[in-house]
């Protein structure tokens, strides 16, 4: 319901200028990697929500944790239920601002880097993130790129001993959001 | 003497090679659910299915994610990605447009569901992951008959 909220603090703040123009998505990408020398993890989730915001600069995720597709349904299970459980935290978001969203020039093809800072909550806790990507402005459409490291342990997140050796400590997360303009 | 001690630790080894791979295949690398073949848990209006997660996000959410749903509604559109095909049940005309119930579809039964006009009435069923706040999102879709 929170981020519902942000959703539409997000497009009503920019009612009252008649440029604010906002993009979105549905069907966002993220993909998250563990590399360990025992094995490779990777999941992919392909339903996510993104708005942003042009003059403002405001950014939202929101993550159904059990929408993430692993190729093992073992590991599928162990992430929803042991590592996210995801039936006590069903989803993770973002909500912050792209810091430099004066730069990006939405009327002209091009890509432009971009600095992203906010909030990132991921079962239940909430900590502050910064971190860089890009933006392609292409014929009206915008496709966000960013790729980070997070830490499971700032999430709460526990790998038992006997699997320590299996999942990386920090993992990848590869964004990719392919944005299109709100119609009015 | 020799040749009892050769017999009970073959046979050993046998059970525990078999067992090794019983446990490899079948809880290592079991196979994901088939959900084109699950029996849905619960079988219910797609409207009121949106609905319920509308009005009660939480309590929904603890009733139907993780379950196979069948939804009956009219199917509002298609849409299709590079990699996904998304039935669209839409209801409300929210910030974001159309919101409602999406069905991702399993990608070799697609296109039973790219064949059928907006309009129709038609039952998926799939695995329900959750209330996004803007819409209830089912997985590993397919069009029952």
């Amino acid at each position: 319901m929170k981020l519902r909220i942000i959703f539409l603090l997000v497009i009503i703040m920019g009612v009252g200028n008649a440029q604010a123009q906002k993009y979105i998505t549905k069907n966002g990408h993220i993909r998250f990697f563990s590399s360990t020398p025992v094995e490779n993890i990777e999941a992919d989730n392909r339903q996510v929500n993104c708005a942003l915001d042009q003059q403002t600069g405001d950014f939202v995720f929101k993550v159904l944790m059990k929408s993430f597709e692993f190729e093992k349904a073992l590991m599928q299970e162990h992430f929803n239920e042991n590592y996210v459980e995801s039936d006590k935290f069903p989803s993770a978001t973002f909500n912050g601002k792209v810091k430099n969203i004066g730069a990006i020039d939405f009327s002209k093809n091009g890509i432009y880097n971009a600095v992203i800072e906010g909030d990132m909550t991921i079962k239940g806790i909430t900590k502050k993130v910064s971190e860089k990507g890009t933006f392609e402005v292409k014929d009206g459409k915008v496709l966000g790129k960013s790729t980070f490291n997070l830490l499971l342990a700032d999430y709460g997140i526990k790998i038992p001993n006997t699997v320590a050796n299996n999942i990386s400590k920090s993992i990848r997360i590869d964004v990719d959001v392919n944005l299109e303009k709100l119609a009015k | 003497m020799k040749k009892k001690l050769f017999v009970i630790g073959g046979s050993l080894a046998g059970i525990g090679l078999i067992a090794g791979l019983i446990v490899y295949f079948f809880v290592f690398n079991k196979p994901h659910r088939n959900y084109a073949e699950a029996t849905p848990d619960f079988d219910l209006k797609a409207a009121a299915l949106f609905e319920e997660f509308r009005t009660n996000p939480q309590l929904s959410s603890v009733k139907y994610n993780g379950k196979v749903l069948s939804v009956t509604g009219e199917l509002n559109a298609v849409e299709q990605t590079d990699s996904l095909t998304i039935a669209v049940f839409g209801f409300e005309e929210g910030m974001f447009g159309s919101e409602g119930v999406r069905c991702t579809m399993i990608p070799e039964l697609a296109g039973e569901v790219v064949k059928v006009a907006p309009g129709t009435i038609i039952s998926l069923k799939g695995l329900c992951t959750g209330y996004n706040d803007t819409d209830v999102i089912l997985e590993h879709c397919s069009l029952e008959k």
